[in-house]
């Protein structure tokens, strides 16, 4: 594998310079062993083009800026081995968030407009005290709320949700999940009913169609399916009128 | 903005949700069951004509058929609410599901063709069945043996719809893991295009000996 010639396909444009059209450009690569998108493009802009755009960060698949769509499916560059790939590899930037030029695009204010409708803090009456110890919280719901925050807002199941992509203001699997993570933390006193004013209806919970292109195509792996049925029923339920606990809990793992 | 904040009903697209289920599962247990009667054919024209005629004598047909012509508008105004009306809408999801080559996204686009197409091929099926009533093993075999290439159509589509959507909703809703689900869905949706393309057969072959 490593011997291969890869062609790189990858789609340019800057909003910046509106002159110059949308347009695909080749680049021709000698794969090495272990190369990832994120290696090739690098390798790519500093051999041979240095204006092509792409974001990174962390190369470890933790910060989410690498998201791009990889031969159709939104992946991580950093976390894609050119060795699972054929030798063509079509690169073309996220759909749905705005674009900043060729394969690098705003995920940030996407998701800050996402923090700000699932109004994402804890919200509690208790005032905070510096100087005391920080309360206890039961190990399962730590973990728990864990497996919903391990989301890296690299924005793949957006890009991957035929909803998100003809509805702007759906919240998708990771605003759904986002949710979820408040609704099972014990520090947030919002009642039943004040979940389902963030949650319940056509943009939230009940605008799933679904098509789980976000769970097959999440590259952190997260229970997305769970998740979002696990919001709908809970909110659904709230909704009926059928009685809950103050407190939401969720089976989650 | 303003307008949507005005026009927002708390609760409308919870109940839509649930109307969209709810119908969507009445059909469903209707299609295999209408299936199952109609495969009783295999057994003898008899039973078909016996089962056909207790339907008759307890009304059960004259309320069970208005029954499901409602639910199926019903369905087709809710679930049809998701389907872009736009074209550029259309062209995006067209295009989104070419680039994903992703399995579920396909079988979504197909249910909304194919939920058009039943919209269609029901109806007239619905017309075909009421003006030649009562339903006897020979009505049937007419039917079907003029127009076998029509009910043909409509089975492959009635079924991949049903088999998709029933599968749609459990994973929607969370009831069972995707994959078992999955199968079973698949399984029951091959029986009874099996049964039903059987008792298509002996339906065609009873129509020339008539």
């Amino acid at each position: 594998m490593a011997d291969r010639e890869l062609t790189f396909e990858i789609f340019r444009y800057n909003p910046a310079k509106p002159e110059i059209k949308p347009r695909m450009q080749t680049y021709k690569l000698k794969e090495t062993t272990g190369m990832t998108i994120f290696v090739a493009l690098n390798m790519i802009r500093e051999e041979q083009d240095p204006s092509l755009m792409f974001d990174f960060v962390c190369r470890a698949a933790i910060c989410g800026s690498c998201a791009m769509i990889i031969n159709g499916r939104p992946r991580l560059a950093c976390k894609t081995l050119t060795s699972t790939l054929p030798r063509t590899i079509k690169l073309f930037p996220l759909p749905v968030f705005k674009l900043i030029g060729d394969l690098s695009v705003d995920t940030g204010t996407w998701f800050r407009h996402l923090s700000i409708r699932t109004e994402s803090w804890v919200h509690t009456s208790k005032t905070f005290d510096p100087t005391k110890e920080e309360e206890r919280m039961d190990n399962k719901i730590a973990l728990e709320i864990y497996e919903a925050e391990r989301c890296i807002e690299c924005g793949c199941c957006i890009a991957g949700c035929a909803t998100a992509n003809i509805r702007d203001e759906f919240l998708g699997a990771a605003g759904i999940n986002r949710v979820a993570r408040f609704m099972v933390d014990p520090r947030d006193e919002r009642t039943p009913e004040e979940y389902f004013e963030v949650v319940g209806s056509e943009e939230g919970a009940f605008g799933c169609m679904g098509l789980m292109a976000c769970d097959d195509n999440c590259p952190m792996e997260l229970p997305l399916q769970m998740q979002l049925a696990f919001v709908r029923r809970k909110i659904a339920s709230i909704g009926l009128g059928i009685k809950q606990e103050k407190k939401i809990k969720m089976g989650i793992g | 903005m303003l307008q949507r904040t005005l026009s927002k009903s708390n609760k409308t697209d919870l109940y839509l949700d649930l109307v969209e289920l709810a119908s969507g599962l009445i059909l469903v247990g209707f299609l295999w069951t209408h299936m199952l009667f109609v495969a009783t054919i295999l057994i003898s024209p008899e039973t078909f004509n016996s089962l056909s005629e207790f339907l008759d004598t307890y009304y059960l047909s004259y309320i069970g058929i208005p029954f499901v012509v409602v639910v199926a508008l019903m369905h087709f105004v809710i679930a049809g609410r998701r389907i872009p009306t736009r074209m550029q809408e259309q062209r995006i999801i067209w295009q989104h599901a070419k680039m994903l080559r992703h399995t579920d996204t396909w079988t979504w686009v197909f249910q909304a063709i194919t939920g058009m197409a039943i919209l269609v091929l029901a109806s007239i099926h619905v017309w075909l069945v009421v003006t030649g009533w009562p339903i006897r093993d020979f009505t049937s075999a007419q039917r079907m043996e003029a127009f076998w290439w029509f009910y043909l159509v409509l089975l492959l589509v009635g079924e991949y719809h049903a088999g998709f959507g029933i599968y749609r909703q459990f994973v929607k809703w969370g009831w069972f893991p995707r994959k078992p689900i999955s199968y079973v869905s698949k399984a029951i949706t091959a029986v009874i295009l099996v049964l039903g393309l059987a008792a298509m057969v002996v339906f065609v072959q009873l129509g020339g000996t008539l």
